[in-house]
């Protein structure tokens, strides 16, 4: 370890990383210790280009850029001294001198690097009369990001992010002086799984989605930390929300997890829980073989009900469940409650899958596949075949991924039952065998712990209420277990309510 | 694809250099010599030799004016306008070279003969207004002396 001073506060740091790099995994870069970059981002290669993270270290004679300085034993550094101030006023008039003046339009303002640092450092008034460079306001590098060459500070963080992480190079910095700027190589557009990380890692507002551009303002946005349901890696994400909707995931930092990134699929997965297709009102089988909307007390006590008939008629053990991989924690600790309190051992989880990639994206189309695993449940064969054997009357159901095509393909196997309790976020065609339809609540929506293919247990609060009345699975079935005068005795539950 | 002659061109040029990059810009002389131009194709098949991404011969293709990504004219007719040469006449001789050709600088003539061009410098300074025909000097010009120069072009 070697000692380094710093604004008069001594740290001690690893060998071998720059200025930049040790304070950032100390945790006090930009909490504390403010040294303004562009162009450095702890997750890319050192690009030393934009110039603004220059510090002045005792003995050298020349200001020194942190993001490139390699800490030395002893080194005393000053962050913020007239001499350092001077220099990044300097280096923001010269960014700024061909920045056109549209922060008013830019989707960026709110939380544009370019915007702080200009609060911080810069000019009142311009010192230059020539015409600024007009460039194009909107190149489409592909179909998901929109690049306007103007506000564009050339810092290569898109460049260096399609070449290091995703490896596709799509992105070229061509040109040269004035008149450089971002573009593609000739008919190979920006095309990969991970394309919208260079608007997040865009300092300014020259890299935009095509989803979120001109949507909403920044500073109307509450950003409640959330899970990427997309898969089973869990990417921790900020969840958006304006207006009572979500408007957007954008990454949030866990070296752990997911870096900084965030794959376009998964990124895309918000607007699930704003879709149209929101299972928004319980209903019930009604006479004429419709299901009929009603209240959720009626709902759960015809749920009670099919349960009572079938467990007097046959015994508990025609009671069956399907879990769901994308419930948390909480939900399959009340199913699992539930079930043990009637005293069925029958149940299963169906997990899609699909492609996966080295950097990212698991096989596992569900947040909590190793969650529902832990909670034990297994694969669903044994409970679709004793459906099939005609030894299930009843079936709780969670979600509807076991009419995937991987699984039933259809829901004609689950005619014959007596019952199907479903509870599930989104229509499917699961809800025409279903008896009684309860609608759920998404992660976004409920928060609660989910556990990803590592094991890794992460918790999230709910970012925003339904548009809808609905609660929780685990509350669902905490009402039917006590329509059925059960106690289930689900840690999770009890510890919610006292908490 | 490249010739088997400048593919071994580029070999020898390689063969020069500690690190294989080093030899890219040379690499990029030759294969446009053989095309006259450098298209996509061509850049990704150089990407390809050195183990680079095409956008990274691209950036070098784009950064450099000698290297072209359009067909070019037969013939490369590039005047200095660096300050000595403006000062002795070099943009009067390029305005009069746009107005005979009838094309702007930048532009190929429509039958394909000449590409016009101005550029910064060729260290001729002494004997502005200079050009450049392709690979050769014609120094101290005038106007009747610079059309025959054009007409003689085939």
């Amino acid at each position: 370890m070697l000692r380094i001073t710093v604004d008069g506060t001594a740290y001690e740091v690893e060998e071998g990383l720059t200025l930049l790099q040790a304070l950032d995994d100390l945790g006090v870069l930009m909490k504390g210790v403010d040294i303004p970059h562009y162009c450095w981002h702890p997750k890319l290669s050192i690009d030393g280009s934009c110039r603004m993270c220059q510090v002045e270290v005792e003995g050298v004679p020349k200001l020194q850029i942190a993001c490139d300085t390699p800490v030395r034993d002893g080194m005393v550094v000053h962050t913020g001294n007239e001499r350092v101030r001077k220099a990044r006023e300097g280096v923001m008039e010269l960014m700024l001198v061909n920045h056109p003046l549209d922060c008013p339009i830019c989707d960026q303002a709110g939380e544009c690097k370019l915007q702080d640092y200009a609060f911080d450092y810069g000019q009142m008034h311009t010192r230059t009369r020539e015409p600024r460079r007009a460039l194009k306001k909107r190149v489409d590098l592909g179909a998901t990001i929109v690049f306007d060459q103007e506000r564009c500070i050339l810092c290569r963080r898109c460049v260096r992010f399609c070449r290091e992480i995703p490896g596709t190079s799509e992105l070229a910095i061509t040109q040269r002086g004035d008149r450089s700027t971002v573009e593609t190589f000739p008919g190979k557009p920006l095309e990969n799984d991970y394309s919208m990380n260079v608007a997040d890692i865009c300092p300014v507002g020259a890299l935009t989605t095509r989803d979120f551009r001109f949507k909403v303002r920044v500073w109307f946005l509450e950003e409640v930390p959330g899970i990427c349901t997309g898969c089973s890696r869990g990417c921790n994400v900020h969840v958006g929300v304006a207006d009572d909707q979500v408007r957007r995931y954008t990454p949030r930092r866990n070296d752990e997890v997911n870096d900084t990134w965030l794959c376009d699929y998964g990124r895309m997965t918000y607007q699930e829980i704003g879709a149209p297709d929101r299972i928004s009102e319980p209903a019930v089988r009604g006479d004429a073989g419709q299901l009929v909307g009603t209240t959720l007390e009626q709902a759960v006590e015809c749920a009670a009900q099919l349960m009572r008939t079938a467990v007097e008629k046959e015994g508990p053990g025609v009671v069956a469940a399907l879990a769901s991989a994308h419930a948390t924690n909480e939900d399959l600790a009340a199913l699992r409650g539930l079930l043990a309190a009637l005293g069925s051992e029958t149940h299963g989880v169906p997990i899609v899958t699909g492609p996966a990639d080295a950097l990212l994206i698991r096989p596992e189309k569900a947040a909590n596949a190793e969650g529902a695993r832990v909670a034990g449940f297994g694969e669903p064969g044994l409970l679709l075949d004793k459906i099939r054997g005609g030894g299930v009357r009843v079936l709780i159901v969670l979600g509807h991924d076991i009419i995937h095509e991987q699984f039933l393909g259809s829901p004609e196997a689950l005619a014959a039952l007596d019952g199907v309790i479903l509870l599930d976020t989104h229509r499917s065609r699961l809800e025409q065998v279903a008896h009684v339809v309860i609608p759920a609540r998404h992660l976004a929506e409920k928060g609660g712990t989910v556990t990803n293919f590592e094991g890794r247990v992460q918790a999230v609060p709910a970012a925003l209420e339904p548009a809808f009345e609905a609660v929780a699975e685990a509350q669902v079935l905490a009402r039917i277990a006590s329509a059925l005068d059960l106690s289930i005795s689900d840690e999770s539950e009890r510890k919610r309510e006292t908490d | 694809m490249v010739s088997v002659a400048t593919r071994a061109a580029i070999d020898a040029e390689i063969a020069k250099m500690p690190e294989k990059r080093g030899a890219l810009l040379a690499a990029l002389r030759l294969v446009q010599a053989e095309y006259g131009y450098l298209p996509p194709e061509v850049m990704e098949e150089v990407a390809q030799i050195f183990g680079l991404h095409p956008t990274e011969v691209f950036e070098v293709v784009s950064f450099y004016n000698h290297f072209h990504v359009q067909p070019r004219g037969r013939h490369e007719v590039n005047v200095c306008t660096s300050l000595t040469c403006s000062l002795r006449g070099g943009r009067g001789l390029l305005r009069q070279l746009q107005a005979y050709l009838g094309v702007r600088a930048g532009q190929t003539t429509e039958d394909g003969r000449i590409s016009l061009g101005h550029e910064e410098c060729l260290g001729a300074c002494g004997n502005a207004p200079m050009l450049r025909i392709d690979d050769t000097y014609h120094l101290d010009l005038d106007w009747v002396r610079t059309q025959q120069l054009l007409d003689g072009l085939e």
